[in-house]
């Protein structure tokens, strides 16, 4: 986490055997995808089939952006804990500023269009401010996330006065709820960002720099590379992205509650570690981060499928993410950090 | 990708713009509750606080207690609210007997954890009138809420009959930790086991939560195709998402149509009106805001001019019974159906 480390041995550049690592610990979490499909089709015959998994996909969809966000943020050696509050608020004030007073709205009712558009905006800006405090000011990532976490969740429910918005725009929730060929959109739209995610840190300069400034900020620094600069912008698509998770979840709900996206923050540090993604930057990659968000999702269907009694739900859920980064720890043969 | 000092200053801009908003309309907010306070002065005052400032039903609640303060006369102190913490709920309440309050009226939403604090209260001669919640233990003047078992049952025999008393339904629970959601689940759970033995019950176990109430409503509906009822036990969070999921599934349809899901929720908030007047959902159970605020207003009144209660019928079409730890009063909660979903005495049709 911090920007001083010097210790972590990893590559700006891996080559040869090393890329080989990489892509093996990519992969620790696939065992466990398996023995849960397998598992799963024991419990209940319709796991297996294509509606199921397709819910499960359209269930995570929303998490699995907010977790794409945080491993970016991870692998340049910070952290952020406010991209939970930004999933609620950022589509709450773009609503707001679009919705007619009656409806809970500011009043101003610009064009309903705009509505997806200002809510990036505003998650975009709620991570350029983080970056300004934690690169301009030199302040502590973690605490400085936590107490945005607080003011961004607080900013919503002191800006809808704690009320759920339940008449919105239906060109907002088009992304959560629209069906592209077959498919639910927002599993394409997902997808399509970790894609994207993927090619750009394995492949281009920029994404690369991001191991070099996690592993060791100071050795980027001292090969070229424009450290505040490249982890502001990773602020800012932080932002941008869990807003965009926040569209698609309000898109698969129908309305914005006063506490959506919180408590999700741990759920996404949960699938970030279980898939790689180390707490101390500079390691894992972006496809192990996605297996995490697939275990976490067949995790939470087969509990619901097996109908478990709620008292013992949180129990079993959390006893399984142990059991499954135990077996990622066995599977990838290194210690995990 | 070049952030200037420009971005900086314009992000600083808009932080500070919406924070101001942000601080105008909280101060505008407590400017209305003040001259409740000061208007009408018998007994002594009183302090309430309020358990969480995230939810539709509690803001409903919380709006109208000034209000109601006006018109019973109450020497209301300013509101506090303990955003669902039991710890805050204690700072809060002593606080407030360090400002003079005569009476405390809250809503523990740990039921448990509060004891000491009523204990503490007693000793200084400050009664308690707690709302929709019972305390485990510790002295209680008065507690007011609905019937929240009637809630249970209620929604069982509706979604009994309309199901003919048999087929599949699913209960979307609140969390198990607060006793309204045990309440409810429990009575529901038993009225389906005595009188509709053939009914199948899934519980889901949301915790008040509307994005695990779609997850698992999907699931189950993947599962059993023919699940014909829905009970939702928070109109406010699991309304929109049973929609949306139902919407996903082609399954809204009237209710003469074999594809119809029966959908009955708890709550009464004027966006499941909204959905009963669509055809969207069947039927909800009115919580009362209003009768929640003006009784419990009305029992602290009581209690600062030392006036006791009886266990039995009251003037307002509820029954109080007693508790180990003092009394409570259960207001009645309506059944509302697409017949009266206009009867302007239902506080979901008086909110604005």
């Amino acid at each position: 986490m911090t920007t001083t480390k010097t210790s972590s041995p990893v590559s700006a550049a891996p080559r040869g055997r090393r890329i080989q690592f990489g892509r093996f610990r990519d992969l620790t979490l696939v065992p466990v995808i398996v023995v849960l499909l397998i598992a799963g089709s024991f419990v209940d015959p319709i796991f297996l089939t294509p509606g199921n998994l397709t819910n499960v996909l359209q269930q995570q969809s929303a998490l699995a952006l907010v977790v794409l966000a945080e491993a970016l943020i991870l692998i340049a050696g910070k952290f952020d804990l406010s991209l939970e509050s930004t999933v609620g608020m950022a589509p709450a004030v773009g609503v707001m500023l679009v919705i007619p007073v009656a409806a809970g709205g500011f009043g101003l009712e610009l064009p309903g269009i705009l509505a997806i558009p200002l809510c990036l905006l505003v998650g975009g800006l709620v991570g350029a401010f983080n970056g300004f405090l934690i690169m301009r000011f030199q302040l502590s990532a973690f605490i400085v996330t936590l107490a945005m976490m607080i003011v961004v969740h607080g900013l919503q429910l002191g800006l809808t006065q704690g009320k759920s918005l339940f008449e919105l725009p239906e060109s907002f929730l088009y992304l959560g709820s629209a069906t592209w060929l077959g498919l639910p959109a927002a599993i394409w739209i997902v997808g399509a960002l970790f894609t994207v995610a993927i090619v750009a840190l394995g492949y281009f300069r920029v994404g690369r720099s991001l191991y070099a400034i996690g592993g060791n900020a100071d050795a980027a620094r001292a090969v070229g590379v424009r450290v505040e600069r490249v982890v502001w912008a990773v602020f800012v698509i932080g932002g941008i992205v869990a807003a965009l998770a926040g569209v698609l979840e309000t898109g698969r709900l129908g309305g914005i509650s006063a506490n959506q996206g919180v408590g999700w923050i741990f759920m996404a540090f949960a699938a970030a570690v279980i898939g790689g993604v180390s707490m101390d930057g500079g390691k894992g990659t972006i496809l192990g981060a996605l297996t995490g968000v697939l275990v976490i999702g067949l995790v939470e269907n087969i509990l619901t499928l097996k109908g478990v009694p709620g008292e013992w739900k949180q129990l079993v859920y959390g006893s399984i993410i142990l059991v499954a980064l135990m077996i990622s720890r066995l599977a990838g043969g290194k210690a995990q950090d | 990708m070049k952030i200037g000092p420009a971005a900086t200053g314009a992000t600083l801009l808009a932080l500070a713009l919406t924070l101001s908003a942000c601080g105008s309309s909280e101060s505008t907010g407590t400017g209305a509750a003040q001259p409740a306070g000061e208007a009408g002065a018998t007994g002594g005052k009183v302090g309430i606080d309020f358990p969480r400032a995230d939810s539709d039903f509690w803001n409903s609640f919380s709006k109208y207690v000034p209000q109601m303060a006006t018109e019973l006369g109450v020497d209301l102190m300013p509101p506090t609210n303990s955003q669902n913490d039991v710890a805050k709920l204690v700072a809060n309440t002593q606080a407030l007997s360090g400002q003079g309050a005569k009476v405390i009226v809250m809503a523990p939403q740990d039921t448990g954890a509060i004891a000491s604090t009523l204990q503490s209260l007693e000793s200084k001669n400050i009664p308690v009138v707690t709302v929709d919640t019972r305390p485990d233990k510790g002295k209680v003047y008065m507690v007011v809420r609905a019937d929240n078992k009637a809630y249970g049952t209620k929604a069982c025999e509706f979604l009994g009959e309309k199901l003919g008393g048999k087929g599949k339904v699913v209960q979307l629970m609140g969390a198990l930790s607060s006793i309204n959601g045990r309440d409810r689940a429990e009575a529901f759970g038993a009225c389906m086991k005595e009188k509709f033995p053939q009914i199948t019950v899934f519980n889901e176990p949301t915790e008040w939560e509307g994005t695990k109430a779609a997850s698992m409503l999907q699931t189950r509906l993947e599962q059993h195709p023919d699940i014909k009822g829905v009970y939702m036990h928070a109109g406010g969070v699991h309304l929109a998402p049973t929609i949306q999921v139902l919407k996903a599934k082609n399954l809204i349809a009237p209710p003469e149509d074999p594809k119809h899901v029966f959908v009955i929720s708890n709550d009464g908030i004027p966006q499941e009106f909204e959905a009963i007047r669509k055809g969207e959902i069947d039927a909800t159970l009115s919580q009362p805001a209003d009768l929640y605020a003006k009784y419990a207003l009305f029992y602290a009144k009581a209690a600062a001019e030392g006036k006791t209660f009886q266990p039995g019928p009251t003037d307002h079409d509820s029954t109080i019974i007693q508790l180990p730890n003092g009394l409570e009063d259960q207001l009645p909660a309506p059944l509302v159906t697409k017949e009266n979903v206009d009867d302007q005495a239902l506080w979901g049709n008086q909110v604005k």
